[in-house]
């Protein structure tokens, strides 16, 4: 190991702890000791487990700012890492932050977690965060769950880029804003995509 | 003959035109004693100091414009309009907010606009400041109630809403609601994208 690998491994020893500091020193500011401790022991059960803890800190943080009394921030806290472990386990290991946390918006929309791993054995080597925010963003507009599972899961396994995933969300949001059912626009936009989508298939 | 007719006719015109105007050049006789009282009961009947101040604000004015400057007025106000429509709605691939190009670090910069024409103050608050309504307030546009800021979000997906006058609990109603547990405060949902991932 040379000189500079043993200052970089000191260094990043020395900024873990004081990550995790600031992180209490934030609950700390807002939160009352019983709910800290409580949160605290949450998200470190949590980061053990490999599921990210910053959202975590993120939902107890908002509900200290939204004046939630403690056992609801907790509860809150406690659901969210559930379904963040869940998303993680369906994901996969390899699976990064940002994909878990998207993943654990489309569980908590309805979506299954079969359908979160079926969507990862699509796209195996991109990200598949824009893919599962889009999901779980048409069906918060009212697509039914399975049905944009099912296209979007089409569109990532065809190839199609961030940018065109968000273009085809905001154009059935753009339908839906103009009268259109939320199925019936997605179906439209659907038929459109697939003859663009796939030429990106080797 | 014909053109007899209109000789005639151009005559009696003449004559018309200068009967108006020897009424137009005889001298104006006022009686002076008159015309003062009349001027000085319009004086005294007008509003003084901020009378006449809230006066010359609330009292309808005709205003003549040359059809050039009416033409650049409506222009200037079609263009205006068609701007603040542009930025309450979706303009990019990054849902309601607007993602510019440049980006800080790996993280592009977002803009969140809010219209909030009576508010006093407007905060943005979401997983990316530690919900803290201090952290981020927007700045109020010179005109039409519109409140706007640009931050770095990093990518991926994102809670947010605005906080109106400190206390008032806003989502965009441009952008997605979010799901999951929101105290009962709605939140609004942003995905950002990788800009190095396709």
């Amino acid at each position: 190991m040379t000189n500079c690998s043993l200052a970089l491994l000191t260094i990043a020893l020395m900024c873990a702890p004081a990550a995790l500091r600031a992180q209490d020193a934030r609950l700390d500011a807002r939160l009352d000791a019983h709910t800290r401790d409580a949160v605290v022991a949450l998200i470190d059960s949590a980061h053990a487990e490999g599921i990210p803890s910053e959202p975590l800190v993120q939902k107890a943080l908002e509900g200290a700012s939204k004046h939630a009394d403690g056992p609801r921030i907790l509860t809150a806290v406690r659901m969210l890492a559930g379904e963040l472990g869940e998303a993680r386990a369906a994901l996969g290991p390899s699976s990064t932050d940002a994909e878990v946390i998207a993943g654990a918006s489309a569980l908590h929309a309805g979506i299954a977690p079969a359908a979160l791993s079926r969507m990862r054995a699509s796209r195996a080597h991109g990200s598949l965060t824009v893919a599962l925010a889009v999901l779980s963003d048409l069906i918060a507009r009212g697509v039914p769950g399975d049905t944009a599972t099912t296209v979007i899961s089409a569109l990532t396994g065809a190839g199609a880029a961030d940018a065109e995933l968000l273009r085809f969300q905001q154009g059935v949001e753009r339908d839906i804003a103009q009268g259109a059912t939320p199925s019936a626009a997605l179906g439209v936009r659907a038929q459109s995509a697939f003859p663009i989508a796939p030429r990106r298939t080797p | 003959m014909r053109q007899h007719d209109e000789f005639d006719a151009m005559e009696q015109g003449d004559d018309v035109l200068e009967r108006a105007a020897g009424e137009l050049r005889r001298p104006l006789r006022v009686n002076a004693a008159l015309f003062d009282a009349r001027v000085m009961d319009e004086v005294l009947r007008s509003p003084s100091g901020l009378r006449a101040r809230m006066a010359s604000l609330t009292q309808p004015r005709t205003f003549r414009v040359s059809p050039l400057v009416a033409l650049a007025a409506g222009l200037l106000f079609a263009v205006s309009v068609a701007g603040s429509v542009l930025y309450v709605l979706p303009a990019s691939p990054e849902s309601a907010p607007r993602t510019a190009a440049r980006a800080a670090a790996g993280s592009p910069i977002v803009q969140f606009g809010f219209v909030a024409p009576h508010a006093s103050s407007v905060a943005l608050v979401g997983d990316f400041n530690n919900w803290d309504p201090k952290a981020t307030p927007l700045r109020a546009a010179s005109t039409g109630g519109v409140w706007s800021v640009e931050i770095p979000v990093r990518p991926g997906r994102h809670l947010y809403a605005f906080v109106v006058d400190g206390t008032i609990w806003r989502p965009d109603p441009a952008a997605p609601k979010a799901t999951g547990e929101d105290f009962g405060e709605p939140n609004s949902a942003l995905t950002v994208a990788d800009p190095g991932m396709r």
